[in-house]
């Protein structure tokens, strides 16, 4: 191996030439080797590196397919109708390619977010240098999902771009695979899948490592400051500037143009979606206050623009809505697109003069611009804001309907039925009609917090009602209320905390990571995030927040007037509640996971990503929900989380996704595992019981989520712990003692003191166990022992005497 | 008699194979001809006592009951056996030819729903449509396009009529 290293030199003879070394092959090993770190089996593995193990889960939790459409498209062999897992013209069945389809939501959200890494880390490494180091809280494994996969130990940003070429190098060969005429058999497209979803929460963790080590961002701070959110916080007197998407890169040098033009006490910065979270962690590393407020999420997008509150809008990228432009037109809301892949149709102005092209918006010479400069951004966009809210003030601008409007267009309903077919939750938008007819608008003001602004409903009015401004105007007065706090995104969990709870986590006495993700597509409106969160932080479970459910849930209070931010303490620890950050920072979440693994049962990270996965399936009670997942990166987020084992819950909606992956607990040789002391085989618990499901309701949900954080790893006291919150939740939601709750129970210890007497009577009665009623001692029935010393794994080279 | 066939409307999703509409008399006929017959039943039966009623009603038929969300909470003292199942996962189960059941006593062949969302059934259904042999028959307030019979896109009054003219012909 050559011992040339990486970097640029001159060679002395040869004048003005510069010759620079990128990649040595073998680089990962020698240094690995030179900082005595073991590299695992597979660094940087390609399509079917992993395969094996993804056969393994896959057998156990088998892919349910429930197609949207059963025609395919792809080609023009087709459209080939493939109902009934027919054939098309090209060989593809029914189940490959609904699974061929989910690969492509799953590649297409982890290119999102890698496509967003790629950039901050390009635009930050232009600002810092390569040799920037990675500083992102006190850590020493900073990035334990890149560590896993890749075996690289990135310690500057330099060494994060070797990590991009990897990850994008990946996605290339798995878009390739879903052209016709590639792989045909729906098990590989399921492999690829969970291949994508690993690269995805690599792509995430480069964006957060590199923004947190760059932009003031805390760094695993349990104390990151909570910051004002909702429609009701933001003061419409002022100019407002709203900025839209996920991508903070451009947005930091408006927010320091107005930090330092003392212009925040003049204006309003606030952000939808990820990009608010990002701005409010901005500069905050020092205990300095967050500089922008947050609206809140995708569903509040179309309402907020057409509030009409909006001076300027910039967006930047992802979940923005594709109209922005057009419904800022009609309220004279000029908007500035900052990144190619959102651009609009509109002129580049990146080169031109901050002043000439405030002149051509505020004079509506354009509708908006495109700067790709982030300087002439800076100016542009506060500046903009500042002479708008006077010229839009002196217009006058009419956004909402008058109350008087609101009477009429109620009469012009037909009552024909189509925007309640057409609204995704089929909302009852006539009945609200007709109330409004007699002047009661109270059944608008049900809808608001239901309805996702998505606008469907004006679209299949054939009476041109805007159906939607009339939700908004009917519930002026909620929105005016919508104020509460979010905490700011800390970061990553930090090995310190690691050190302190994995313990707890692994033997199940903290009883589970409850994982709230996502986007806002709920089934039944926002609040059902707090109620599922405040119940499971009850009951001591952590409960880790990101992204859009991050935003909603500090949205609501309790009856003292107090968002979950402030009820509940925000460490690493049972009954606390985290925010890790934007939706980049889902990375930190698979991420504390590997940690466990890696910290406290000190197994090997770095290109091990087998192992630790196996580690995690088997000890690390964590369940993810993204209760209004609609993007094709919550699809890519949950597939990494179940290539780690880790059980994700969607909402109703994503059942859309197509693709399920469920195991049958009444199949007992599929839940088995090997003991890795002798590599004997032990059975285990049907838990978790899916890698990937939906649920009906919240409460479906919360029973759900205390079974499914079940482990084989758990001692009694956790076990009897999470039984006893399994049963409670289901008594007090559904009403009913869990029929399978005794498939749970290994020993008399087990079972929850209070009620230990009436539960073994049940195991008598209803089940057939023997009982020793005299020392209270369960003598034969369960299926599974108690022994906290058993080493359960799925894999059998990891048993000993085989390797 | 209430005709129950008229508007079905379907909204986003394709496929050559929809559902054929059906009124009540036929539906109510074909649940006693099924030899094993499953009802699950969503939550949304909830949202009106009526629905639940009806839906107690045609159980008591000896249909038995899959509770899928939380539906068991108005079913599990009604004296119908309901057992809580997880829909997506029924779904699943209902595939398997080895599985036996809630009961235990082997597979179904007909399979009737009632009180659940119409964009979440209808993808459950899609997968029970593509790949396996099983009759579905949709006695939602929705035109469920994926099922073998349904009823089209019905006010709430009509359709609680044409429920009771199933029981009718139970
Ligand atoms: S890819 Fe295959 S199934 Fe799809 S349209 Fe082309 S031939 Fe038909
Ligand atoms: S805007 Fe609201 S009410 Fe209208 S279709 Fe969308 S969710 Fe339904
Ligand atoms: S589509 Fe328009 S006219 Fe028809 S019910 Fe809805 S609001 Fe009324």
């Amino acid at each position: 191996m050559s011992d040339i290293e990486t970097g640029q030199f001159s060679i002395d003879d040869l004048e003005n030439v510069q010759i620079t070394i990128g990649k040595i092959v073998g680089a990962i090993e020698k240094k690995a080797q030179e900082e005595g770190v073991e590299i695992g089996p597979t660094p940087k593995p390609g399509i079917s590196g992993l395969r094996d193990w993804d056969y393994k889960l896959l057998s156990r939790y088998q892919p349910v397919y429930t197609p949207v459409c059963d025609q395919c498209c792809y080609c023009t062999f087709g459209k080939c109708d493939l109902s009934g897992n027919k054939e098309g013209a090209c060989g593809i069945n029914m189940e490959a390619h609904q699974a061929r389809e989910t690969l492509l939501r799953v590649i297409t959200g982890a290119a999102a977010h890698a496509g967003h890494g790629r950039h901050i880390l390009h635009h930050l490494i232009d600002l810092y240098g390569h040799d920037k180091p990675i500083d992102v809280g006190p850590s020493n494994l900073l990035a334990p999902n890149t560590q896993a996969v890749t075996g690289i130990r990135p310690e500057t940003l330099g060494d994060l771009e070797e990590v991009m070429d990897y990850v994008e190098e990946q996605l290339t060969q798995l878009l390739a695979t879903i052209h016709a005429g590639q792989e045909g058999a729906a098990i590989d497209f399921e492999s690829k899948i969970l291949h994508g979803g690993m690269l995805d929460h690599v792509g995430m963790e480069v964006s957060d490592l590199a923004q947190v080590s760059c932009l003031g961002m805390p760094k695993s701070d349990p104390e990151a400051p909570l910051v004002e959110i909702g429609m009701g916080c933001i003061d419409s007197s002022k100019p407002v500037l709203v900025v839209i998407g996920h991508n903070v890169a451009g947005v930091t040098n408006i927010m320091d143009y107005i930090h330092e033009h003392d212009l925040e006490d003049k204006m309003e910065l606030a952000g939808l979606c990820c990009t608010a979270i990002d701005m409010t962690r901005y500069q905050t590393d020092q205990g300095q206050l967050p500089r922008a407020k947050v609206i809140g999420t995708l569903a509040k997008e179309l309402k907020m623009i057409r509030s009409g509150v909006p001076d300027v809008i910039v967006v930047d990228e992802q979940c923005v809505r594709a109209d922005v432009l057009d419904e800022a037109k009609k309220l004279s809301i000029p908007v500035i697109t900052t990144n190619e892949k959102i651009m609009y149709g509109l002129p580049n102005r990146s080169e031109d003069k901050p002043e000439d092209i405030i002149e051509d918006l505020s004079t509506f010479k354009e509708p908006g611009a495109l700067i790709l400069d982030f300087d002439v951004l800076g100016e542009v966009a506060p500046e903009l804001t500042l002479k708008m809210s006077k010229i839009r003030d002196e217009i006058g601008i009419k956004a909402l309907p008058t109350d008087e409007e609101l009477q009429e267009l109620s009469e012009k309903c037909v009552q024909c039925g189509a925007c309640e077919l057409d609204c995704p939750d089929n909302l009852p938008i006539m009945e609200a009609m007709r109330a409004g007819v007699d002047n009661d608008f109270s059944k608008f003001e049900y809808l608001h917090d239901k309805c996702i602004a998505c606008g469907r409903c004006d679209q299949a009015c054939p009476k041109d009602i805007p159906v939607l401004n009339m939700i908004e105007k009917a519930s002026q007065k909620l929105i005016r209320e919508e104020k509460g706090f979010m905490r700011s995104g800390r970061g990553q969990i930090s090995d310190p905390e690691i050190r302190e709870e994995g313990v707890n986590l692994v033997l199940g006495t903290t009883p589970g990571i409850i994982a709230m993700v996502g986007c806002s597509n709920y089934p039944d409106g926002t609040k059902d995030l707090y109620s599922v969160a405040d119940e499971m932080l009850k009951r001591n479970y952590i409960v880790v927040m990101s992204g859009c459910s991050a935003m909603d849930l500090g949205m609501y209070k309790n009856e003292d007037g107090e968002t979950l931010y402030e009820k509940y303490p925000s460490k690493f620890l049972a009954g606390n509640l985290i925010n890790v950050g934007s939706c980049v920072s889902n990375s930190h979440i698979t991420g504390t996971a590997i940690k466990v693994a890696a910290i406290f049962a000190q197994r090997n990270v770095s290109g091990n990503y087998e192992e630790i996965a196996d580690y995690i399936t088997n000890r690390i009670g964590a369940v993810g929900v993204a209760w209004g997942a609609y993007s094709q990166k919550a699809a890519s987020i949950a597939s990494g989380c179940n290539r780690l084992g880790i059980p994700v819950v969607v909402g109703p909606h994503g059942s859309k996704y197509r693709r399920a992956l469920i195991g049958k607990p009444y199949k007992e040789e599929d839940w088995k595992v090997y003991d890795a002391r002798n590599g004997s085989e032990m059975p285990i618990p049907a838990s978790p019981e899916f890698l990937l499901t939906t649920a009906e309701s919240i409460e479906e949900l919360l029973p759900m989520l205390a079974k499914n954080c079940i482990r084989p790893s758990d001692n009694s006291m956790g076990r009897m712990i999470k039984l006893t919150h399994y049963m409670e939740l289901s008594q007090k939601y559904l009403g009913h003692m869990p029929e399978d709750w005794y498939k749970f129970v290994r020993t008399e210890t087990d079972l929850p003191l209070a009620k230990r007497e009436e539960l073994l009577k049940m195991l008598e009665k209803d089940h057939g166990w023997e009982i020793d009623w005299k020392r209270k001692k369960i003598l034969s029935g369960p299926t599974m022992k108690a022994d906290v010393s058993a080493q359960p794994t799925n894999v059998k080279r990891l048993c000993k005497g085989e390797c | 008699m209430v005709d129950t066939t008229k508007n079905t409307q379907i909204y986003a999703t394709w496929g050559r194979k929809t559902a054929k509409p059906v009124n009540p008399k036929v539906a109510g006929k074909m649940i006693s001809k099924a030899k094993r017959p499953l009802m699950v039943v969503g939550s949304e039966i909830l949202k009106d006592d009526k629905l639940v009623e009806k839906t107690v009603a045609i159980a008591k038929k000896g249909v038995p009951v899959a509770a899928t969300g939380h539906s068991i909470t108005a079913l599990v003292e009604k004296d119908i056996g309901a057992k809580y199942i997880n829909v997506h996962s029924l779904g699943h189960y209902l595939g398997d030819k080895n599985w036996s059941g809630l009961d235990g006593k082997g597979p179904y062949d007909t399979i009737i729903f009632i009180g659940h969302k119409k964009y979440y059934l209808n993808q459950v259904l899609a997968g029970i449509k593509n790949f396996t042999d099983l009759k579905t028959i949709a006695i939602e307030r929705h035109y469920m396009q994926n099922a073998t019979l349904s009823f089209g896109n019905l006010k709430p009054e009509v359709h609680l009529e044409a429920l009771d003219e199933i029981i009718e012909n139970l």
